[in-house]
């Protein structure tokens, strides 16, 4: 019994590639969200942090700027007041101190402050305001001067001071906000380069190991093609062989049966001439089997080569089907044996084609040669290949038989309608 | 359509419409400022001079007075005096400063004009270096001195504008005066530009001054209210100041305009006092939070919306601040928006005024310019000591471009401008332009409208209002269009405009409605008054409708 080992039913199921080149996208995809939020966060991270440190150390050392730029216009109000050059009374000065001590008010408000520092600032703010409402409301102005020169002059000298440290503070603070940023930035940027390297290494790993799933697959694939292409060869070669066997049992054993038949017939119808009928049948039958012989392997082909074989088969077709032939037999060259047989059969599906699919009455066969190439050509201008139509049978066992030769065969439109059937391949 | 006649559309489309033509000379303005500049580079030197449209003879032509400075004391030179230009309603004017009686020597800075009698004559309050000066109108073509029997004699200062104003609503007009800084020639101190030679001083280097409110108790003195009524401030260096009515509750308020501290805004609490609420208004300072150098002023509703918004000049890099009034009660500068903080940048304003050049209802801004120092250019490039003016057209939505450079080479000319007064002195209907430059000559330009825009004009005069009708305010209303004028002494630099109101009202020929509120509280309106006409208008009667202007 014959037996295709290579072609045994693997018990593995064959997987599909489509599950693991998703999970690659989705490892890639996933590691670019990765990364980018991982920044994200960082970069969020630090400007947190500035918003916290830097922008609340700054709106606060403006607002002590403002304080202290408040304390200094109290200072240029208390030298006018107190050098007595202006005709006015000390309560001239009110609406100015109340100015000043709006504002005031309001960067105390503004400025952001610990809780004890704050407390401390507005303690001797408060107390520095009721000495001045009180001066303010001495009926004795001389007095009143002297409240505004040896008291509250001195506690607006102390609050400047308190002020000027807390800017200093602020400023030693901003230093210190600073470099620690200065220290998160170096860290993130450390950080970020960590998650870049751990993101290629992931990307890498899933990287190659699509790379090995195909290469696998394309390895199947090769060996798929490989295992198509030794079957095709040898179904056709079975298919040759079994024709061939055929051919020559129509020939030599039904060919000799009946041509004794014929020669018993022959005597037979020497005595009864009814018989000649009869063995003009049998002379039929037996031209019909030596016909049918010489069509499914002409011996031809073995005896003389490929030529004659075309030579005597395009006669046999046009006679068999009504289809005229162009056929300009080339100079004689010769042709492998082993590969004539396959340029016969194509040539045989092509003239097939032609007669059942073409609609036409006549076609073309073309015949030619170079040193180690032939081409064949079969052009009808027919209706030509149905647009769309996957190939047929016939078409596959051409391109098989093409493909097993080391040929090359191609169908092509023809300009004027029609089809092209060209094979070209080694001698 | 041709590229010729193209180029002639868009020319038109871009052409201002209207020119102003100097016209100095031919006036008969020979008049030339005197700084008594000679060397030590005083800082009242570069400050003046200021100058005034009055009409002093109460005959309706504006009339023309200029301020001079004087020689110091150990480096007399020449006699300079202030100048009075009696208008001969042709075109020229005749000096008649002798006859006025103002042929006297001061160191004159600004000048403020009102009928503070109430008697039908404009009387003068000029300010300088030392003692101002109270000059009331003796009906008959001369002024007499009353400041020391009005009680404001006595005071020595450094004062710049001044104003005058009904600020307890009695019908007398009150006198805002500002004050500069603490300067003598003894206490000048000296300060340079370039590190060697000396140059005029910036206002840092000295202590401010308050300025002053004075009372008129209507028997022709004044009492100073400076402290009692929240005035006082002695941090201040005041040179520009200009009335509104800031909340809208008829009681005129002040702002005033400080070199180098925060600018103030006084509002009146309707009880002889006022408010300093400038940082709350948010005029005190720059977007920036810097105190500019201000220096002119002036209050006009220049955005559409019928708002007055508030213009003060700057020193260079400083750029003109243009408050508009924004949500609430407070102002946003939007010079930058409305296209005046770029073309302002490389300009030191003095003198601004808003009037409506073009007569197409829309509010433009005059601004006047020169630096403080002719070395400037060693130590900045870009700016010079003569500077060209900005004329800033209105589009009509509080945008505004520069078309100085349309309106003439003359009026285009770089110049050390300082004071600026507007005032139909031709009567034509349209608002002419008087500047005064810094030690040199005046410059009298006449607006020539030609783009077929009418005007109205308004002259008020009070009954139990101010006589002058200071305060009054005048709204014209048309459709969905109102525009808005307050009478006022003081605003822009040193200077006084006629207090005579001009409207610019396009191509109409009347208005629909036109309502007047007195400071006393009275309101009138008038409907459907024709255009192209001044109105003489007396407090709860009918107008009385010239022919012409």
């Amino acid at each position: 019994m014959f037996r295709y080992p290579e072609y045994e039913v693997h018990a593995r199921k064959f997987r599909s590639p489509t599950p693991g080149l998703l999970l690659g996208l989705a490892v890639t995809l996933l590691a670019v969200v990765l990364y980018a939020a991982f920044t994200i966060q960082q970069i969020h991270r630090v400007q947190q942090l500035q918003t916290d440190l830097v922008d609340r150390n700054r709106r606060d050392s403006l607002q002590l700027l403002r304080i202290q730029d408040n304390l200094h216009s109290l200072g240029l109000v208390t030298r006018d007041l107190l050098d007595q050059s202006e005709p006015y009374p000390l309560t001239a000065w009110a609406p100015q101190f109340k100015r000043i001590r709006e504002d005031l008010d309001d960067a105390l408000r503004l400025a952001i402050r610990e809780p004890s520092q704050s407390e401390y600032l507005n303690s001797s703010l408060r107390q520095f305001w009721t000495a001045v409402d009180q001066a303010f409301q001495e009926p004795n102005e001389a007095r009143a001067r002297q409240q505004f020169r040896d008291s509250i002059e001195a506690r607006r000298a102390t609050l400047a001071n308190m002020v000027a440290r807390l800017l200093v503070r602020n400023n030693e603070n901003e230093q210190q906000a600073g470099t620690q940023i200065t220290a998160i930035y170096a860290n993130v940027e450390r950080n970020v380069y960590i998650f870049l390297v751990a993101m290629l290494v992931l990307l890498l790993a899933s990287g190659l190991w699509v790379i090995e799933a195909n290469r696998r697959l394309f390895a199947r694939i090769t060996d798929l093609s490989a295992q198509r292409s030794e079957l095709a060869r040898r179904l056709i070669t079975t298919q040759e062989d079994t024709l061939r066997h055929v051919s020559r049992e129509l020939h030599d054993e039904f060919g000799q049966i009946l041509t004794a038949i014929g020669v018993m017939l022959q005597r037979a119808a020497r005595q009864d001439p009814n018989v000649l009928e009869v063995q003009q049948i049998a002379q039929n039958a037996l031209q019909s089997v030596r016909t049918l012989s010489q069509t499914l392997q002409p011996v031809l082909l073995q005896e003389q080569g490929l030529l004659p074989t075309i030579a005597w088969y395009l006669p046999t077709v046009q006679h068999q089907t009504g289809l005229k032939i162009h056929y300009q037999p080339p100079a004689p060259f010769e042709v492998n044996p082993a590969t004539s047989i396959h340029i016969f059969r194509i040539l045989q599906e092509a003239l097939n084609n032609v007669v059942r699919h073409a609609g036409v009455e006549e076609a073309f066969v073309r015949l030619s040669a170079t040193a180690d190439r032939l081409t064949l050509e079969v052009e009808d201008r027919g209706r030509g290949l149905a647009p769309g139509k996957g190939p047929g049978m016939g078409l596959t066992g051409m391109r098989e038989r093409a493909q097993l030769i080391d040929g090359r065969i191609d169908f092509q439109p023809c300009p004027q309608g029609g089809t092209l059937v060209k094979l070209q391949a080694p001698r | 359509m041709t590229r010729r006649s193209l180029l002639l559309a868009a020319a038109q489309t871009n052409s201002p419409g209207f020119s102003f033509t100097d016209v100095t000379a031919s006036a008969g303005l020979n008049f030339r400022h005197h700084s008594g500049a000679f060397g030590s580079k005083y800082l009242p030197e570069t400050m003046g001079p200021g100058c005034a449209f009055v009409d002093y003879d109460a005959d309706g032509w504006p009339d023309i007075l200029l301020l001079n400075g004087s020689d110091w004391p150990g480096h007399k030179k020449q006699r300079s005096t202030l100048a009075l230009y009696r208008n001969n309603r042709n075109g020229t004017f005749t000096d008649v400063t002798r006859a006025a009686g103002l042929d006297f020597e001061m160191y004159a800075l600004g000048v403020a004009v009102a009928d503070y009698d109430n008697d039908g004559y404009p009387d003068l309050y000029i300010t300088g270096l030392g003692q101002n000066r109270l000059l009331r109108n003796n009906r008959r073509g001369g002024f007499v001195d009353v400041t020391a029997k009005s009680g404001l004699g006595g005071r020595q200062a450094f004062s710049t504008s001044a104003l005058w104003f009904d600020y307890n609503r009695d019908g007398l007009l009150d006198l805002f005066v500002c004050n500069y800084v603490r300067w003598t020639p003894a206490t000048d101190v000296h300060c340079s530009l370039d590190g060697k030679s000396k140059s005029y001083c910036t206002p840092e280097a000295y202590r401010g001054s308050t300025c002053w409110l004075f009372r008129n108790k209507g028997d022709g003195t004044f009492e100073d209210v400076t402290a009692s009524s929240g005035i006082f401030d002695s941090t201040s260096k005041s040179l520009g100041v200009a009335m509104l009515d800031y909340d809208e509750d008829g009681w005129p308020d002040l702002v005033v305009a400080n070199d180098t501290s925060p600018n103030r805004l006084y509002r009146n609490q309707r009880n002889g006092k006022f408010e300093e609420i400038g940082l709350r208004a948010g005029i005190a300072f720059s977007e920036d939070g810097k105190a500019r150098a201000g220096m002119g002023i002036d209050v006009g509703a220049f955005d559409g919306t019928g708002r007055p918004g508030i213009a003060i000049t700057n020193f260079d890099n400083e750029m003109t601040a243009l408050y508009r009034r924004a949500t609430g009660a407070r102002y946003e500068d939007s010079a930058a928006a409305a296209g005046v903080a770029a073309v302002t940048r490389n300009t030191l304003g003095f003198g601004c005024k808003f009037l409506d050049a073009n007569l197409d209802g829309a509010l433009d801004l005059l601004v006047v310019n020169g630096h403080i120092d002719d070395t400037v250019r060693n130590i900045r490039r870009e700016a010079s000591y003569a500077q060209p003016p900005h004329l800033f057209l209105n589009d009509g939505r509080g945008k505004f471009r520069d078309v100085a450079g349309q309106l003439g080479r003359s009026f285009a000319a770089p110049r050390v401008g300082r004071g600026l007064a507007i005032g139909d002195f031709d009567r034509d209907g349209d608002l002419d332009v008087l500047i005064t430059t810094n030690s040199g000559a005046p410059v009298l330009f006449r607006n020539e409208v030609r783009n077929g825009n009418r005007s109205i004009r308004f002259r008020l005069q009070g009954k139990k209002s101010n006589r002058d009708a200071i305060g009054a305010v005048v709204k014209l209303i048309d459709g969905n269009e109102t525009q808005w004028r307050m009478v006022h002494s003081g605003s822009s630099y040193l200077s006084q405009s006629e207090l005579a109101l001009t409207f610019g009202v396009g191509k109409r020929d009347r208005i629909a409605r036109t309502v007047i509120q007195w400071p006393s509280g009275h309101v009138e309106e008038h409907r459907n008054l024709l255009t192209g006409r001044l109105y003489e208008c007396p407090e709860e009667s009918p107008p009385k409708a010239l022919d012409g202007f």
